[in-house]
């Protein structure tokens, strides 16, 4: 009776294992996502709009973001952000950027690529883009693991 | 012995409807996703070349400056693939000639619809059925102030169960009056396979 009931036990444990690696290999992963936004002050100084939100937890125990910033190169913007691995393992992640216009709206609307990122243990890396062309006034960086 | 069996013929049968959930699936991807499926060149490698090309060239502060007040005309030659693979590496140079006219900082000179052209404006001046004063003229075009050249190579290696693949696609700008190289960059890429135990 005993040794029936570790067997009972023990094809609940099976059945928990198997059902969660193969849902893990179908699930999809919220990420992270930071804004920047050009906005001019009266004296018409250039400052950028910040705005870091955590759709993961898992995600936000593992990377964090450091520093978002953004310059001009002559009227394209570039943007970078400073990511730091709070993981010792190294971690892969993919990141895009996406630009929007003075306006709020989407440029090349669904044109961007995910690109790959290793981090190592502990490590800092700045990952930068340039906004497609000299409308893009902010721009949303979106980090996710690996799909 | 009964209570066992079925216990592990339920576990059975749930955890192959767990899987069967991966099974056999037929579905839009994402044309941005960066998953690499194998060491064989892929969307995600042309479309990071491609970008990292685009950025940095116009980023590089002297052509900054040269586009501030005009739009450079360029001419864009075939990438020299000196990898082992197959890859239409037009499709890598029309990604990148497409951005940068978006950017809207350069213009292109066409060589590959050059036949077209040719053949529109012979039927505009010997067909007889375009008014003279609006057909367009041979010897009008522009000429191109700058070549784009691209050379593509990779290094293979394998050890045991490990393949190990680096690309590498470099990209210059070149002045056809002058020769210089205005600009040049490159973009590396590294894909590493590990063979598992089980399966290919």
């Amino acid at each position: 009776m005993k040794q029936s009931r570790n067997v009972i036990v023990g094809g609940i444990a099976a059945v928990a294992v198997i059902a969660s690696l193969g849902l893990a290999g179908c699930s999809t992963t919220a990420g992270v996502e930071a804004t920047g936004k050009t906005t001019w002050d009266e004296q018409g100084a250039r400052s950028l709009e910040k705005n870091v939100v955590f759709n993961n937890s898992g995600l936000k125990g593992d990377i964090q973001i450091v520093d978002v910033k953004s310059v001009q190169a002559g009227d394209i913007m570039r943007a970078q952000a400073t990511l730091r691995s709070k993981d010792r393992e190294t971690l892969p992640f993919q990141y895009r950027f996406d630009w929007y216009d003075g306006g709020g709206l989407e440029i090349n609307s669904g044109a961007g690529s995910w690109k790959p990122l290793i981090l190592y243990g502990r490590e800092s890396k700045t990952i930068q883009s340039v906004a497609p062309d000299p409308r893009a006034k902010e721009f949303k960086l979106k980090i996710r693991e690996p799909d | 012995m009964k209570i066992e069996m079925k216990v592990l013929f339920t576990a059975a049968v749930i955890g192959a409807f767990s899987l069967s959930g991966c099974a056999s699936t037929m579905q839009y991807g994402d044309a941005g996703s960066a998953k690499p499926l194998s060491t064989e060149f892929g969307s995600s490698d042309l479309q990071q070349i491609a970008e990292t090309m685009v950025d940095s060239m116009i980023t590089f502060p002297p052509m900054v400056e040269m586009t501030t007040s005009r739009r450079p005309v360029v001419s864009v030659d075939k990438v020299k693939n000196k990898t082992m693979q197959h890859i239409d590496t037009e499709s890598v140079t029309d990604s990148i000639r497409t951005k940068l006219i978006r950017s809207g900082k350069f213009r292109f000179i066409d060589r590959t619809t050059d036949a077209q052209t040719v053949e529109e404006l012979k039927t505009q001046h010997d067909s007889g059925l375009v008014d003279k004063k609006t057909a367009v003229d041979f010897g009008q075009q522009i000429g191109a102030e700058f070549l784009l050249t691209s050379n593509f190579s990779e290094i293979r290696q394998k050890a045991g169960s490990t393949t190990d693949v680096y690309y590498k696609f470099t990209m210059s700008l070149k002045n056809l009056k002058t020769g210089i190289l205005e600009w040049s960059d490159e973009k590396e890429i590294r894909k590493v396979f590990k063979r598992g135990t089980f399966g290919g």
